[in-house]
């Protein structure tokens, strides 16, 4: 198969890590060579975190160089944009509008830019669908399976190259059983956000 | 066949051909079990923590092993080494800083040598993801006449690590596995090995003249050392970690996680080439390079931080008159600084080669930083309800920002950010006493170091003796989270809990400090606002050494403790008829859970613990616990 390169991005703590690990984990339930770049320590705490997940038999290293990641998650859209550069022309950025604001900003030392100019830029760099995470999660019953509901939409738009029951049994290996019902119902709920179906 | 399972399951499965996707850290931990691993030792430190981590999960299951975390690296290493020379198979883990810390074992260790294998694991951290330094630890291995071996993946991390105990047993020395961030915090897929049956009996037999070194020992080792080393060359001609790829007129010489970017790179560039992928990193194959260079019209070198192959490549070459160009860092083709990524290598291969670029980096990077300017920065911060932001700000409070403030190394580091800004001086671990000692002999204003309760036993310890015995009258905060929380919630002294799992009497650092004499000990719960910015007030007004323990569990530990449990967490709320915008509680606390609505501050249910410390600063009494 070609490789593909998913770039999973957002802040330390809303379950960027976890999220990837579904995607890498479903990857190889589907016998693909898989490599995962994780973040850890000072870099996970409430910074900019940024995961990725790259599949193909030509894959070696963990890192997506400038202008080569196939998909873009985030469901925070300033984080998005940070990260933007990865994307390839021919890329899909899937992005949740859940808003988390720096402490620069709460300062006032920064400004947080409006919906409409992170999205304008963002088109500028790919393809660019929008999915609204935080209602899908909390339909679903937790907010913090937001990255889920955000796989589920772009496993909607065909942008994963695994099948979506794969994913479905990735999330139980990697997740404490308790949480499998709601996560499970987050991606249904992204998946049919974009589907409509 | 793929299997998902608990890494304690699979660190100790003994179907060998099973596969898993571990990461790099996992996958070490495995192949010391592999090659019969029966002692080991941590100071946890990111990129390396993962590997004890994964040993403390099985050590109390696993009859075979013995794991410690213990105080620092050096007393890890001191530990792992004795337990080598009395014939058991020992590892001691630490990132690359923590072999600073562990280097005056470690160069004296490798002149006296070992009996059963000894591995010493070090994590080295290009690019300072969660590092004070990058510094470059393949010159340790110089310096010390160390083997070492430098894995690309998971795979061969778990396979080196396995002939790293080979090699160490075969010549009787140390043997040094070094990573980096990206191999250590990459996963990918791990065909598992047999697991080998145990040593001979533990023993330790006297013979104070190689073990005990006094000049005269160490005089006699020296040479020792030197030949084995020879010997070490001799194996590093023929290892077959030092291996050939490709074909082609080009050469590349290269190692560790930087070999994968090479291959990715010149797939993109469709440049055919000829890759010596070095795996024993020292000592180097000098004749195999030597013949690799002379076969090649010209030869580049890639690798991560200091030209360390690069400088050997070039010697060898000198030393045979090879005339064959030699590219890399001297040609500014790489950085030294900061970790490589694949697209610097494509460049420095195409800028080599005279080949075009094929990807519009510029292009891309010239439309994103048009765009980022609009992102506002986002560095890591305090978790929202961590305790450290509660006694940062009553720092803050009662010295009036008037002192200095020398700080260490862990979560609280992060105290550095707005709106907190309490961070002066760092250097290293166990820094803020010594640099507090120093500051207090010169200057005529509060002093008022902060430290963390693991790291206070790691190296707190000799400059708080220090304080005391030369009576500079330092105020040492420990900020007591009951965890090693930065690098995954370690237990320490403090705790009690052991490596193997087991509970004994917990150190108290309050009693410490007493034993140790100092005059004035208090300790605070930093949630309760206004009484510990009355101790500290108290604490900065005597005179004479003090030390202030503020102790509060991890937020994160007591979020996982009480979801396990159960329990509701029920956050604050800010009542927007009562606020009146003041920006106390997002400005001054900054809690990454207070957030801004409008014309008044909020708080995020999400992220909220329940601590109270913004309800306790609101002067309006705006914020209350939700009904």
């Amino acid at each position: 198969m070609k490789t593909s390169n998913i770039i999973m991005v957002g802040v330390g703590g809303t379950g960027v890590l976890t999220a990837a690990r579904i995607l890498a984990t479903a990857a190889i339930l589907e016998r693909h060579n898989v490599r995962m770049g994780e973040i850890h320590g000072m870099a996970q705490r409430g910074g900019a975190v940024v995961c990725t997940v790259r599949i193909g038999e030509k894959v070696r290293g963990p890192i997506i160089a400038t202008g080569t990641a196939d998909l873009l998650l985030s469901i925070e859209p300033v984080e998005a944009l940070r990260h933007v550069d990865r994307i390839s022309p021919q890329g899909t950025i899937v992005v949740g509008m859940y808003h988390i604001i720096p402490t620069a900003v709460l300062l006032g030392r920064a400004q947080y830019p409006s919906d409409e100019e992170i999205l304008k830029n963002l088109r500028k760099f790919g393809k660019v669908v929008t999915v609204d995470v935080a209602d899908i999660a909390e339909k679903a019953g937790n907010i913090l399976t937001m990255n889920t509901a955000l796989i589920g939409a772009a496993t909607g738009l065909g942008r994963i190259p695994i099948p979506q029951d794969s994913i479905i049994s990735a999330l139980r290996e990697v997740l404490p059983s308790r949480y499998h019902e709601v996560n499970i119902k987050a991606f249904e709920l992204g998946m049919k956000a974009v589907t409509g179906t | 066949m793929v299997k998902m399972m608990d890494i304690a399951e699979i660190l100790t499965n003994d179907s060998p051909g099973d596969k898993f996707l571990l990461l790099g850290n996992e996958a070490i931990a495995r192949g010391a079990i592999e090659a019969g691993l029966e002692f080991a030792a941590t100071y946890p430190g990111t990129p390396s923590s993962e590997i004890g981590d994964s040993l403390y999960r099985v050590a109390s299951k696993y009859k075979q092993l013995y794991f410690q975390y213990s105080t620092n690296e050096k007393v890890a290493l001191e530990a792992a080494g004795a337990a080598s020379i009395a014939n058991t198979r020992a590892m001691a883990i630490m990132k690359h800083v923590g072999l600073n810390v562990a280097s005056d074992a470690f160069m004296t260790l490798n002149y006296i040598g070992v009996r059963a294998g000894l591995v010493i694991v070090c994590a080295d951290d290009p690019g300072c993801w969660s590092s004070q330094n990058e510094q470059d630890n393949r010159l340790y291995a110089m310096l010390g006449d160390t083997c070492m071996l430098e894995p690309a993946d998971s795979q061969e991390a778990k396979d080196m690590t396995v002939a790293a105990f080979d090699l160490s047993e075969q010549l009787e020395q140390p043997v040094l596995v070094r990573v980096t961030t990206r191999v250590c915090h990459t996963r990918s897929e791990v065909e598992l090995g047999s697991i080998r049956p145990q040593r001979a009996k533990p023993n330790f037999e006297r013979n104070p003249f190689r073990f005990v070194t006094v000049p005269t020992v160490a005089r006699l080792r020296h040479p020792i050392l030197v030949e084995k080393f020879q010997r070490a060359k001799e194996i590093s001609e023929k290892s077959k970690w030092n291996r050939i790829i490709g074909k082609g007129p080009v050469g590349v010489i290269t190692s560790g996680v930087s070999y994968n970017y090479v291959i990715e790179a010149l797939e993109l560039l469709g440049q055919k080439a000829t890759v010596l992928k070095l795996g024993m990193t020292n000592p180097l194959p000098k004749r195999k390079i030597q013949r690799f260079i002379a076969s090649k019209e010209k030869v580049l070198v890639v690798e991560e931080l200091k030209p360390y192959l690069e400088l050997h490549v070039r010697a060898f070459a000198q030393e045979k008159g090879i005339k064959t160009t030699i590219l890399g860092k001297s040609q500014k083709l790489f950085s030294e600084i900061g970790e490589l990524n694949p697209r610097q290598i494509v460049e420095g291969i195409a800028k080599a080669l005279k080949l075009k670029i094929p990807k519009g980096y510029a292009k891309i990077e010239r439309q994103l930083s048009k765009v980022t300017t609009q992102a506002p920065p986002r560095p890591p911060i305090l978790c929202a309800g961590c305790p450290h932001r509660a006694t940062f700000y009553e720092l803050a409070v009662a010295t009036g920002r008037k002192g200095v403030y020398p700080i260490d190394i862990g979560c609280y580091t992060l105290a550095i950010q707005p709106p907190l800004d309490m961070a002066d001086l760092l250097l290293c671990m166990g820094s803020s006493i010594g640099t507090a000692c120093g500051l207090t002999a010169i200057l005529d204003k509060p002093i008022v170091g902060t430290i963390g309760d693991s790291t206070f036993f790691h190296s707190g310890l000799s400059g708080l003796v220090n304080a005391v015995y030369n009576q500079h009258p330092v105020k040492i905060i420990v900020v007591d989270n009951m965890t090693t929380a930065m690098t995954g919630h370690q237990p320490h002294p403090g705790t009690g809990v052991t490596g193997m799992g087991k509970v004994n009497p917990p150190i108290k650092i309050e009693e410490v400090a007493l034993g140790i004499g100092v005059p004035y000990v208090k300790v605070i719960d930093p949630l309760q606002v206004k009484e510990s910015i009355r101790t500290i007030r108290d604490a900065v007004a005597f005179d004479g050494p003090a030390v202030i323990v503020s102790r509060s569990i991890c937020a994160l530990l007591e979020l996982a403790q009480k979801r396990r449990a159960g329990e509701e967490i029920i956050p604050y709320k800010v009542d927007p008829e009562i606020c009146r915008g003041c920006q106390v509680c997002t400005g001054k606390l900054g809690c990454a859970a207070a957030i801004w609505k409008g014309e008044h501050a909020a708080i995020d249910p999400v992220l909220c613990t329940g601590c109270g410390v913004c309800a306790q600063i609101c002067p309006y009494k705006a914020i209350q616990r939700e009904e």
